[in-house]
């Protein structure tokens, strides 16, 4: 087995890759001069996993909320407790997240490279899960959702994909709820993890300063002593979604000290992947930026006013099986941000996008993107969030680059769109005292 | 010396400002922060806050946020940022400038415009009849007022912070980050104004400048840069009230329309972070509750089930701890009590030899990366200024690593609790 690798001039980083026969995906970025040492193993299967068509199966399989979720927080069990122990002893971090689409397992550590990795690829592929450890689970995610309960921020941003969303997955809560995780049993979880954690559904991302020759065999020791079954695609199955929004606006009352809004654009592919998913997404941030980005008379119009402050952001998600735009930021009057911003993209269709402006948003854009390298967490995490994408990360710079401005006014008209617009509002629920 | 640490290199400026290099080749950017240190003081903290708000707002050159975002935008996004950090009884000014290093953008000089720019936004800003634009100030009071008003937002934060005025109301470190609405209140362009040429003038100040630079060179952009006119003696700021044992535990209760309860404590630890016993503290809070295999996580998470984060952290120049949770209001007993046991314990030296080593290891672990990253390098060294212990990574390792089982217990002994907060669901 040998590295394949492949240089990116403009970044000055050179990816090594290794097709690793009926196992993960490997991958590797050397970067000289880091202390720390970072690496992730990742599987595809996300919250939105919730319907599928298992590996020796042919009855349709439908999960109660949270299990991909539940399932990260149980894997770092093992006969012998906990994997967090074996860590600390050589002096790692070890976490885990779960996303809409994927879930990592990770480790930084700055000495005992090789233990750390060891730990890592072992933990995720030793499932030991029993009624005790779940239902001592159950009150810890418990806690876990009732803190998001209680953040605005989070509660802003899943009201919308519930406005959005009438049927597709993304709109339930990534934790569940507590009724839904009282559900999940340790049969359902080994099912979940024989249907999903096979080595061919997954991928490891190395980085740091190490040598390539060293990650390899460490990565080819540990497999070769495996055997793996045979990988079963599994038939993932999302429910159709309809090109309208669910509901146009939600609402909810928390303590806060004035209303947070967000507004959503609902996109209305149904499987998208490579590059052209990675060239709609850059193409929808640049738009973004350009209308309601710090630089353009928008945010200053309502910064002075006062509707908006300065952490009003707008962003763009584009995962294989839905995509939105969100804007979103706290405001006096929620009412009139919201008839704001419609008015502003209907004057930006009649008045068109600016050339100069545009260039500057790609400059800036390419600026943002060489920073973010200065983060190994980041450059690792992305990385294989857009491979399950099938997008090549280190593409970014070169399609960002061939995107034009037509590209940018076809994504005004076609996404932009008063019809495929919802929002959702908190309102402040009066403290007393 | 056995890392490769980045070392630093300090130059004092015929204007009598601090500059501090860190060169290394690893990162893809050059971060310049500029510090101007002032006391947390009731009276001005809100005015303080103010300030880099308003500056945000315009230069002489760029006079509008917009015509300087534009400006920002064409050095290839670079990030400007201004803001007040709360460090022990220090408020401090920071402004900070990152852009791509120039060698991404040949013939760019990015770092040069980025100084430039900089030192503009801090020193020659954007005037209307010799005095700060009163929109600006105005419109920046009530987005300031909507930053202190929205501290109730982000409750884990809110329990934290409301814990630490409950400990400490008469004591500056009482003073919350951006102040009080009150004192914001009757702020005026003039006052504003008068307030930031005496700060500019008086006030400590330091740069930092952090990436692949040439020293040289660089000294001689922030020579020519910020040549800024202030007194050649600065102004002496008081020093931080550590030392405290309280006469006995406060217990304070609030209800608010929530789900969950947060629970908090707040200890005095009676060493602060130029104190000889600093790394036994930070030591002993790593047994304690800084790590997920520490004896709080351990025990009030993975055996009791209680909570899905139980933590404790050091304001390391105030000397003061803080552990929080988050639990169901039923639970309060319970937790409480698995928190003091744990506290007890450590007290009576009851820690495993494990615990002892992974927390050694955890701890080094934090020291090492530092450096990988140019935003913790400046605060590493920022503590290091405000808390007169100016040594390098280096030493805290080797510190850290002599560190014994009975050094952990004598840190301990130095603790007391003081505050126990409880915020709860109202009904």
């Amino acid at each position: 087995m040998q590295w394949q690798t492949k240089t990116n001039g403009t970044i000055g980083e050179t990816i090594y890759y290794a097709p690793l026969e009926g196992g993960p995906e490997l991958y590797f970025l050397p970067r000289k001069g880091y202390h720390k040492k970072y690496a992730i193993f990742s599987t595809r299967f996300g919250s939105v996993d919730n319907s599928f068509y298992a590996v020796d199966h042919d009855e349709k399989i439908t999960l109660p909320d949270g299990v991909a979720h539940f399932l990260e927080h149980k894997l770092f069990d093992d006969e012998k407790g906990n994997v967090f122990d074996r860590f600390a002893s050589y002096g790692a971090s070890p976490n885990a997240f779960t996303s809409f689409t994927n879930t990592t397992y990770l480790f930084s550590c700055t000495d005992f490279f090789a233990e750390n990795f060891k730990l890592l690829i072992n933990f995720v592929q030793d499932p030991y899960f029993t009624d005790e450890s779940v239902a001592k689970e159950q009150g810890i995610i418990q806690q876990e959702i009732r803190m998001y309960q209680d953040n605005p921020g989070w509660r802003v941003y899943f009201n919308l994909l519930e406005a959005l969303y009438e049927r597709h997955p993304v709109r339930n809560d990534i934790a569940g709820s507590v009724e839904s995780i009282g559900k999940i049993t340790k049969e359902i979880l080994y099912k979940c993890y024989d249907t999903f954690y096979h080595p061919k559904n997954m991928a490891i991302f190395v980085t740091g300063d190490l040598l390539p020759e060293k990650v390899l065999e460490l990565t080819l020791e540990n497999l070769s002593q495996r055997l793996f079954p045979p990988f079963h695609d599994m038939q993932r199955l999302y429910p159709e979604e309809k090109a309208v929004v669910n509901e146009k606006k939600v609402t909810q009352k928390l303590p806060v000290s004035q209303p947070v809004f967000s507004l959503g654009f609902k996109d209305t592919y149904s499987e998208l992947k490579g590059r052209k998913l990675l060239a709609r997404e850059l193409a929808t941030e640049l738009l973004l930026e350009m209308i309601f980005g710090k630089s353009g008379p928008l945010y200053t119009r309502l910064y002075e006013e006062g509707l908006i402050d300065e952490h009003f952001s707008a962003g763009y998600t584009g995962e294989r099986s839905y995509g939105h735009t969100m804007l979103r930021g706290e405001t006096k009057d929620p009412e009139a941000l919201h008839l704001e911003l419609l008015k502003e993209i209907e004057n930006v269709k009649k008045e068109g996008l600016d050339k100069e402006n545009f260039t500057r948003h790609k400059r800036k854009m390419k600026g943002n993107f060489l920073r973010s390298f200065n983060s190994l967490e980041f450059v690792a995490n992305n990385y294989l969030a857009y491979r399950f994408r099938e997008i090549e990360f280190f593409e970014t710079l070169d399609i960002l680059e061939a995107i034009t401005l037509r590209d940018i006014e076809e994504r005004l008209e076609e996404h932009l769109i008063e019809e495929l617009h919802a929002v959702s509002v908190i309102y402040p629920l009066k403290v007393e005292g | 010396m056995f890392l490769d640490m980045i070392s630093l290199d300090t130059n004092l400026l015929p204007d009598n400002i601090n500059v501090h290099l860190l060169p290394t080749p690893k990162f893809k950017t050059v971060l310049v922060t500029v510090l101007i240190h002032q006391v947390l003081d009731k009276n001005l903290a809100a005015k303080t806050a103010l300030l880099p708000a308003v500056l945000e707002r315009g230069t002489r050159k760029y006079p509008s946020f917009r015509e300087l975002a534009i400006y920002l935008e064409k050095l290839y996004g670079a990030e400007l940022g201004a803001d007040v950090i709360k460090k022990g009884e220090r408020q401090i000014l920071s402004f900070s400038l990152e852009v791509v290093n120039d060698k991404f953008a040949q013939g760019e000089n990015l770092l040069h415009q980025g100084l430039s720019v900089l030192k503009d936004v801090i020193a020659d800003p954007f005037l209307e009849n010799g005095t700060f634009k009163r929109d600006y100030v105005y419109q920046e009071k009530d987005q300031l007022a909507k930053e202190i008003q929205g501290l109730i937002n982000d409750k884990t934060n809110y329990a934290l912070e409301r814990c630490i005025q409950e400990m400490c109301p008469t004591e500056r470190f009482g003073v919350y980050k951006y102040g009080s609405i009150e004192e914001l209140d009757p702020v005026s362009a003039e006052d504003l104004y008068k307030y930031y040429g005496s700060l500019l003038r008086e006030n400590p100040m330091d740069i930092f400048v952090v990436g692949e630079i040439d020293a040289g060179e660089t000294i001689k952009m922030i020579r020519e840069a910020f040549s800024i006119p202030r007194d050649s003696k600065s102004a002496k700021l008081p020093p931080v009230e550590v030392y405290n044992i309280p006469d006995e535990v406060r217990y304070h209760e609030e209800k608010l329309p929530v789900n969950q309860a947060k629970l908090t404590l707040g200890c005095r630890t009676n060493i602060s972070y130029g104190d000889k016993e600093y790394l036994d503290l930070l030591f002993y809070n790593g047994i304690l509750g800084g790590f997920p295999h520490s004896k709080l996580f351990q025990n009030v998470r993975e055996k009791a089930s209680l909570a899905y984060y139980c933590f404790s952290r050091l304001e390391k120049h105030k000397g003061i701890q803080l552990i929080g949770s988050g639990i169901e209001a039923d639970d309060y007993r319970q937790a409480l009590e698995i928190i003091l046991e744990q506290l007890e314990l450590v007290k009576k030296g009851e820690i495993t030899r494990e615990e002892m080593e992974n927390t050694r290891k955890g701890l080094i672990n934090m020291y090492k990366i530092v450096g990988d990253n140019p935003y913790s390098l400046v605060s590493f060294y920022m503590d290091g200024l405000i808390g007169a212990k100016e040594e390098g990574i280096d030493y805290f390792i080797r510190k850290i690593k002599d560190i014994k089982m009975e050094d952990v217990v004598a840190a301990a002994h130095k603790v007391h609790l003081d505050t126990v907060y409880f915020l709860r669901p109202e009904n």
